[in-house]
């Protein structure tokens, strides 16, 4: 791996329809390429499999916030209301587990909520102010980049190069990226 | 990309290609606003400086400014308080049922009707701080320790429910909006031509690229979201309902009364929907994005709550005629036949009588019918809290205590000026954030728009049709 690099060669396909994007994709890992990202202003459904992507476990990480808003909830009631200082309100019990549901099911709900979404910012690197290594101004309007890793790829420029047209790319050109 | 299935009708028209996306929903944010938003941006800040006078006047001299009495300590406030929460709900319900339901039309709406839920939320959290009295011990709900000065709460009490549930809901729907946003931020970061808005939206876009690793993830999250955020929808409506169905008085004391207030919210966050929407496609020429399809399916869900709700208001008289108690046969003979039969009437006509016109096609694709039936919800959705609240407390148990309740200049005019404040909040985020989510809508236009000097049209096409039995789209 390329860990003391510090920039990495790519070779960016620029499409206008995700249809193309799509099956240039498929054919470029197909031939072997090591294809970097691709990138598109909205989700392309199926895209991620054919890019080999893992499922993402941040399923996992949202399961396990949501059982620490229920075990703090359910543990912070208990404390307060039985443990910590009882109070008779309409002789109604104090340690009544069932008028603690609601409480605990928002407080699940809640740290699911923010847990996973500062999970998601985390590993996608993002945060306020950060300054966006976009690969073409009009990513986020109406076109999709293909980005092949050269070096990984170890590919022929020209192969690649016309493989990426005919898959209809209408611009090809180079990009080096900082690491 | 997306598959077309040749039996359904599209759901943007016009033709519209992903750049023609970007440039309809992007204008409103770079040009100078339009005299429309002018004229409506100035009336909602004057309407929004008279809900700040009225509540500032009744923070200073005490909620002795209202109408309330011994008997009624519940009126204006809580109905505009849960007024607004319902409005709320129709947000969440857009983007969060819909969306696990694979309900496509939502994707012009969601944007704005989620913008919608979190001004409606705030207008209702200015109800729950100003009925308070002292506002500055709003802190006392919070559970903290007895050394605060206040006991611990009492999490047996519906009331305590209430705050952790409206804060959630708050929570949880802004971090859906802006999760929901970022992508679009991104977009108009890099559209940007002044510095200003190239720092700001440069800011809220965390960077967004459009990598598909991150798309990955982000279809992952919002479906997360989308799950947790039906549930909690749900569950806010319940427990404000349940505010008062734990306690003793009838006319409260109803098991139905949850999913009642859910179909209510539903109904009422509809009814506000249609309001804003009707005017937005005309004034900000959003016609092939909110078409007469998406008005036609709104208005459906109007009619099917609002009968849900007047079936339970029939459902209520039935089972206080059957339980045999007189207290609670007389709450709803009172409600239909008392002092206050006007309001009780005018909740039965415009919420269960007035909908069913939305069993003709016509009405519901005619923006004028819509946007007059809208309000007519609106007014009824309001008078059914207030029929709920004030006619139920107002003859209690011992006929010594009964009382009337007329509301001062104060309480109207901070019902008003909440509209103020809704409306001030609305015209500022169609003008600073784009209020269809262009993400979303241009992954619904057909792929073969695009490109197509560059290839012929039956291999992509085919191409589309292959994935879309590929993955059941």
């Amino acid at each position: 791996m390329a860990t003391k690099e510090t920039t990495k060669q790519l070779i960016l396909g620029v499409y206008d329809n995700p249809d193309k994007v799509y099956s240039t994709t498929k054919k470029l890992i197909k031939s072997g390429y090591k294809i970097e990202d691709v990138y598109s202003p909205f989700a392309i459904h199926g895209l991620d499999r054919v890019l080999g992507i893992k499922r993402s476990r941040l399923t996992v990480a949202a399961f396990l916030f949501a059982m620490t808003g229920l075990s703090l909830a359910v543990t912070f009631q208990v404390y307060v209301s039985y443990f910590d200082w009882q109070m008779n309100i309409g002789g109604k019990p104090s340690l009544h587990i069932p008028t603690y549901i609601p409480i605990t099911f928002e407080l699940s709900i809640l740290f699911t909520a923010f847990g996973m979404v500062t999970c998601f910012f985390i590993v996608n690197k993002m945060f306020w102010g950060k300054n966006a290594d976009i690969m073409d101004p009009r990513v986020t309007d109406d076109l999709f980049v293909i980005a092949v890793d050269v070096k990984a790829s170890k590919a022929d420029m020209g192969a690649l190069n016309q493989k990426l047209i005919d898959g209809g790319a209408i611009e090809v050109r180079e990009r080096i990226k900082e690491l | 990309m997306s598959y077309e299935s040749p039996i359904r009708d599209q759901l943007v028209t016009g033709g519209k290609t992903y750049s023609d996306v970007t440039r309809d929903i992007t204008r409103p944010l770079e040009n100078a606003p339009s005299k429309g938003w002018w004229i409506g941006f100035s009336l909602s800040t004057i309407v929004l400086a008279i809900w700040i006078g009225a509540t500032t006047y009744t923070v200073l001299v005490g909620l002795g400014a209202w109408g309330l009495n011994k008997t009624v300590g519940w009126a204006f406030d809580i109905t505009n308080f849960v007024f607004w929460v319902g409005i709320g709900h129709a947000g969440t319900l857009i983007s969060a049922v819909l969306l696990l339901f694979r309900q496509k039309w939502r994707m012009s709406i969601n944007r704005s009707a989620e913008a919608m839920t979190i001004f409606a939320v705030i207008c209702a959290a200015s109800f729950i701080l100003s009925h308070m009295g002292r506002p500055w011990v709003a802190y006392w709900p919070i559970p903290l320790p007895n050394a605060f000065g206040t006991l611990w709460v009492n999490f047996n009490s519906p009331l305590v429910w209430d705050v952790f549930a409206i804060s959630t809901y708050f929570s949880v729907s802004l971090v859906f909006w802006y999760v929901g946003l970022i992508p679009d931020i991104a977009t108009v970061r890099d559209r940007a031509t002044t510095k200003a808005r190239k720092f700001w939206y440069g800011l809220f876009a965390m960077g967004w690229t459009g990598s598909t690793r991150t798309w990955h993830r982000y279809e992952i999250i919002s479906l997360i979201l989308a799950g947790i955020s039906t549930p909690l929808v749900l569950s806010v409506h319940s427990i404000v309902s349940m505010d008062f169905a734990t306690s003793l008085v009838p006319g409260w004391h109803t098991t139905i009364f949850p999913p009642y207030f859910v179909a209510g919210a539903i109904f009422s966050g509809f009814g506000m929907v249609l309001t804003l929407l009707v005017v937005a496609r005309e004034v900000m020429n959003y016609k092939d994005y909110i078409t007469e399809s998406h008005l036609d399916a709104m208005a459906k869900v109007v009619m099917v709550t609002g009968t849900m709700v007047g079936m339970a208001y029939i459902t209520e008289f039935f089972v206080a005629a059957y339980s045999g108690v007189e207290y609670e046969q007389y709450a709803f003979l009172n409600r239909m036949f008392g002092p206050y039969w006007w309001a009780y009437w005018t909740m039965m006509s415009c919420n269960l009588l007035a909908p069913q016109v939305f069993w003709s096609s016509k009405a519901r694709t005619n923006p004028v019918v819509l946007f007059i039936m809208s309000i007519i919800v609106n007014i009824g959705m309001w008078f059914e809290r207030f029929v709920i609240i004030v006619t139920s407390l107002h003859r209690d148990f011992i006929p010594a205590n009964w009382a009337m309740y007329t509301p001062t200049i104060t309480e109207v005019a901070i019902l008003i000026g909440s509209f103020g404040l809704f409306f001030f909040l609305f015209f500022l985020f169609i003008k600073f954030l784009p209020s269809i989510n262009m993400a979303e809508v241009k992954s619904i236009i057909p792929t073969h728009a695009h490109g197509e000097e560059h290839h012929d049209h039956g291999n992509t096409h085919e191409l589309a049709t292959e994935k879309g039995v590929l993955h059941g789209n």
